[in-house]
């Protein structure tokens, strides 16, 4: 029996792809960008960090913690700017792109009847996972790199009293980029999985969600602080990461967003699709 | 070697049977219709084939290699169309016929072009807009455009005009003739009739027929109509005593009826009567086709098994 070599890479097919994912990522780094310099913009400013400092106040302890717990303090310049980059805004567009692009391609895909016509063409179902998932952890840190720039921009823009630890922001937008690549790879996981794209997204979301606010009420409620370990938000716990690179907590997320993503890559060459 | 060669194959979804042991072989420059109603697995068949789904057992070869699920090795030599054909709707026909090309060949639009003059299609505007026949003169670019070895079409001709269809049929003859190994799957039987050498037949997931088209139909049923001398009206046809005969249909004067084997028992009965002429309609393969289907399942499993005739 001959055997063939295995297809070249799919650069097609990528390239395909990122053109109809372009637009959407254009839009979510924009607004991403825009939120950087529109916090600096207040930030900046001592009258209207004393005005935003009390309406936060005014806020549920709970609105609190979701915005940043205890970093948001006056004098705490940095600790302000980084509300752009816990916004739970900014964070909706890092799970909008991180759920919806690995899910959109491989089980939009398969949805819509079009993978049945790409997988009759010279590409095996390993390289079309792989295309899925390059655009969403290359995508995904593209815009993490677009917040950090959005930091910079605003840094060059307004003036501030107290230096503005770049170094931080850069070791923040990073560890922000890996936590929500692994929502990514859970997100291709559940596209590997589930035939439906409702399937994929409802369960990649509801992993999302209930992180989230397991997350947010263990902070806020001490009774339930015995809960934080058990979310990937707490592996980018923010006092670690301004004391610097938190290098134990960046191993576990890369090793569950290979496992997430390996798993998903074998699920997906065993099963029969549903074409 | 055979182009394409299914050896047993068999697919189960959980319990329910897609195909059971078919086995078939289709040569270089053959034409072979696929044929059986919906839910008999000729689907399953060609995704088998295709490395769509895994099969649960046998084994399916492609220019003699055995195709692995999900690897898509000789694709770039295989032509595929799908029953149920979509494309990406709001792109332009040719970007999405341009982006199947570069997944595995040269990606050169020539024979796209060429193609594309000769199905009369308009290939910068978006499939979503254009018409159910249009959309099928995509499905046949993106299964030719590469020059393939291997030709899997289900249901090539769906949707399109006389003209187009025969344009299409004119198209899977020439890439025979040069070669190609074409395996056919359609509800048409005369587009079957027209342009396969030999067909099978599938039945619940099983082969139950594999033979020359001429020798499907002449397997089949066999026609007789007789017209009796002035109307005379023929009452009771004793089909007890005439046995593999059915009527189709009887009118005054007339007789019309479905016969196996030969005609000397009917001939003879009606030989008792004024005959006045006798004509002997020709048996369609959609008549024989038919048959099949009559049958009652043979209790011990029936299987047309392998070879070639």
């Amino acid at each position: 029996m001959s055997r063939a070599a295995r297809p070249p890479f799919p650069f097609a097919l990528l390239r395909f792809w990122l053109v109809r994912i372009l637009p959407a990522w254009c839009g979510i780094a924009l607004l991403i960008f825009l939120m950087q310099i529109a916090v600096s913009a207040i930030v900046h400013d001592n009258e209207k960090v004393k005005t935003m400092l009390a309406f936060i106040d005014m806020l549920p302890s709970i609105v609190k913690s979701a915005l940043g717990g205890e970093m948001l303090r006056m004098g705490n310049t940095a600790g302000l700017i980084a509300i752009g980059y816990n916004h739970p805004f900014v964070l909706f567009l890092f799970m909008l792109y991180a759920v919806g692009t690995p899910t959109g391609l491989l089980a939009g895909e398969v949805q819509r009847g079009t993978m049945e016509l790409i997988l009759s063409r010279s590409v095996t179902k390993t390289q079309v996972y792989l295309c899925a998932g390059i655009l969403t952890l290359v995508g995904m840190f593209a815009l993490v790199l677009v917040m950090f720039l959005g930091t910079v921009a605003a840094v060059n823009i307004f003036t501030f009293k107290d230096r503005v630890p770049l170094d931080v922001f850069f070791r923040i937008a990073i560890n922000g980029g890996l936590l929500a690549s692994t929502f990514g790879a859970f997100a291709l996981l559940c596209a590997g999985t589930f035939g439906r794209l409702y399937a994929a997204v409802s369960v990649a979301v509801a992993f999302l969600v209930v992180n989230y606010f397991v997350a947010i009420i263990s902070n806020w409620w001490p009774r339930m602080a015995f809960l934080k370990p058990v979310t990937l938000f707490y592996l980018i716990d923010s006092s670690n990461l301004w004391a610097g690179w938190p290098l134990r907590n960046m191993g576990i997320l890369l090793a569950i967003l290979l496992a997430a993503a390996g798993l998903g890559a074998v699920i997906w060459h065993r099963r029969d699709l549903p074409l | 070697m055979a182009a394409i060669e299914i050896e047993s194959l068999t697919k189960w979804y959980g319990r329910t049977r897609g195909v059971e042991e078919v086995t078939f072989a289709i040569e270089r420059g053959e034409i072979f219709g696929y044929l059986g109603p919906n839910g008999s697995g000729k689907t399953t068949t060609i995704r088998c084939l295709m490395g769509l789904l895994r099969p649960s057992g046998g084994a399916v070869r492609v220019l003699g290699e055995r195709v692995a699920p999900g690897r898509g090795t000789q694709h770039a030599r295989i032509g595929y169309l799908p029953g149920d054909f979509r494309i990406w709707g709001r792109a332009k026909a040719r970007r999405s016929l341009g982006l199947l090309a570069a997944l595995g060949s040269d990606g050169s639009t020539a024979r796209r072009r060429e193609l594309a003059a000769r199905l009369e299609l308009n290939l910068d505007r978006a499939v979503g807009d254009l018409s159910k026949g249009n959309r099928q003169k995509v499905a046949l670019l993106s299964a030719f455009q590469h020059r393939p070895q291997v030709l899997v079409l289900d249901e090539p001709t769906a949707g399109l005009d006389p003209l187009m269809r025969q344009a299409a049929l004119d198209l899977i003859r020439e890439t025979a003739a040069g070669g190609a190994a074409v395996l056919l799957s359609s509800h048409d039987l005369s587009e079957v009739s027209a342009v396969c050498s030999r067909a099978a037949i599938l039945r619940e997931g099983r082969l139950v027929e594999m033979a020359p088209i001429a020798q499907i139909i002449e397997q089949g049923e066999h026609r007789l109509k007789i017209w009796f001398r002035d109307g005379a009206l023929v009452r009771d046809v004793p089909l007890a005593r005439l046995p593999g005969v059915r009527i189709v249909e009887q009118e005054p004067g007339m007789l019309h009826v479905a016969y196996q084997g030969t005609a000397d028992a009917i001939l003879k009965w009606a030989a008792q009567f004024p005959v006045d002429r006798v004509a002997t309609p020709q048996t369609s393969l959609e008549e024989a086709f038919i048959q099949y289907y009559r049958r009652p399942p043979n209790a011990e499993g029936e299987t047309a098994k392998g070879g070639r005739s």
